[in-house]
């Protein structure tokens, strides 16, 4: 396990007043803010940030921390000695057990037999286990057939002893067709678990995947059509690849890059609150190449034969 | 093959009161609190505390923004409607083809 420094995390000194810590705190949640961030590892120094937090914004957490970590550098390799907490008595972090179990093994090593205990009023009475959140990426095409996933998760498990420690839970999860991007998923009793009530939910939020071909928006679905210049032209009848299967689309003539065709109730299959999404099919035409001999011969000839000039102020049809 | 776990759309039969209490550990209190300043939306309409996917979400950005900054919750309802906002302008953007860079 290595060795964590919280202070160069906030960046700041280890004689910093609580006052500094959290200043320094806030600053840097700022910053990292992932909702807002344009840092590319916003949300994991997010949470770094957290657990640093958690740790040097406790007098209690902060001293022991001080006192196991003296002389320790960070990335080094680390082992508390036995009984390095006596004495220290911990209450919660401010975050609940589903964040803490975001962060690192050696802030679950340190502190997370301490979780779930100790917390402030009313512990008696909250017996059911803490709900906790996880993202879920699919493909657009899942949510058209539903999806198989394995999800893998660090979560708290009550031990032998009676403490709680972290351990990887490997689900298999069957979603459902007609789920879409922003959207909850919920697997009863798979948070954590209770004190002597039922367990907690786990919280999968969808995210698509990106496509080359394919977004979604909403129950929506765009699809890009590539089309040969003539079949825009003069119209046709073509072949389209779309998420669930091929459909056969009449071009009509005189189509330009850009146009959307809409089959409706072709988007993501409606699920009980809603019906069904459409599918747009947005025209993008696709020129040949000139390096072929005979394309640069038409290519030719239509320059020289024809009157024509998009940037023309009548449209540049002759 | 062991049989996989059944997810259930949230949506579907939408959340409680206590369920999106839960789902972002505080008290029915501090949601009841945020929805009378109008800072949280119920979806059942104001006879109903049915709550969506989009509501739990939001409840928990509150929640996290008033934790992180000691922010009061209006302050916090202000950030999560700006940055909704900016989702929604980002999403504009990309249907537009727009990059974001």
């Amino acid at each position: 396990m290595e060795f964590k420094d919280y202070y160069q995390v906030l960046g700041v000194d280890r004689n910093a007043t609580a006052d500094e810590i959290k200043k320094a705190f806030r600053r840097l949640a700022r910053k990292y803010h992932p909702d807002v961030s344009k840092e590319a590892d916003a949300e994991a120094r997010m949470k770094e940030l957290n657990e640093a937090f958690a740790v040097l914004s406790d007098p209690e957490k902060r001293a022991a921390y001080d006192q196991v970590g003296r002389g320790a550098h960070a990335g080094q390799e680390f082992r508390p000695p036995p009984g390095w907490d006596a004495g220290f008595e911990f209450s919660g972090t401010g975050f609940s057990d589903a964040e803490a179990a975001g962060f690192s093994d050696f802030f679950s090593e340190l502190f997370g037999q301490h979780m779930g205990r100790g917390r402030a009023g009313g512990a008696a009475f909250r017996t059911r286990g803490e709900d906790h959140h996880a993202k879920i990426m699919l493909d657009i095409e899942d949510a058209y057939r539903g999806a198989r996933r394995t999800i893998s998760l660090r979560v708290p498990r009550v031990d032998a002893t009676g403490h709680l420690a972290m351990s990887e839970h490997t689900l298999d999860v069957q979603i459902p067709k007609g789920v879409y991007e922003g959207r909850l998923i919920r697997l009863a009793g798979q948070g954590s678990p209770g004190a002597g009530g039922p367990p907690g939910d786990l919280y999968l939020e969808v995210q698509f995947a990106p496509h080359p071909r394919y977004r979604a928006e909403g129950r929506d679905v765009y699809a890009t059509l590539p089309l040969a210049p003539w079949e825009a032209a003069l119209g046709a009848q073509v072949q389209a690849a779309v998420p669930d299967g091929t459909v056969e689309v009449r071009i009509p003539a005189g189509t330009q890059s850009g146009r959307k065709l809409r089959l409706k109730g072709r988007g993501i299959p409606g699920n009980g609150t809603g019906g069904s999404g459409d599918l747009y099919l947005v025209a993008e035409i696709v020129l040949p190449s000139a390096a072929d001999p005979k394309a640069r011969a038409l290519y030719e000839s239509m320059a020289r034969e024809l009157n024509f000039n998009p940037r023309g102020t009548h449209g540049g049809r002759s | 093959m062991t049989r996989a776990l059944i997810a259930l759309p949230v949506d579907d039969t939408g959340l409680s009161l206590e369920e999106l209490a839960a789902g972002c550990a505080v008290t029915r209190e501090w949601v009841i609190e945020r929805v009378e300043a109008g800072l949280l939306t119920r979806t059942g309409g104001s006879e109903s505390w049915i709550f969506s996917s989009r509501d739990l979400l939001r409840a928990r950005r509150l929640h996290a923004i008033e934790r992180d900054f000691e922010a009061n919750p209006e302050l916090a309802g202000l950030v999560a409607d700006l940055m909704e906002e900016l989702e929604r302008l980002r999403a504009r953007l990309r249907r537009a083809g727009i990059p974001m860079e």
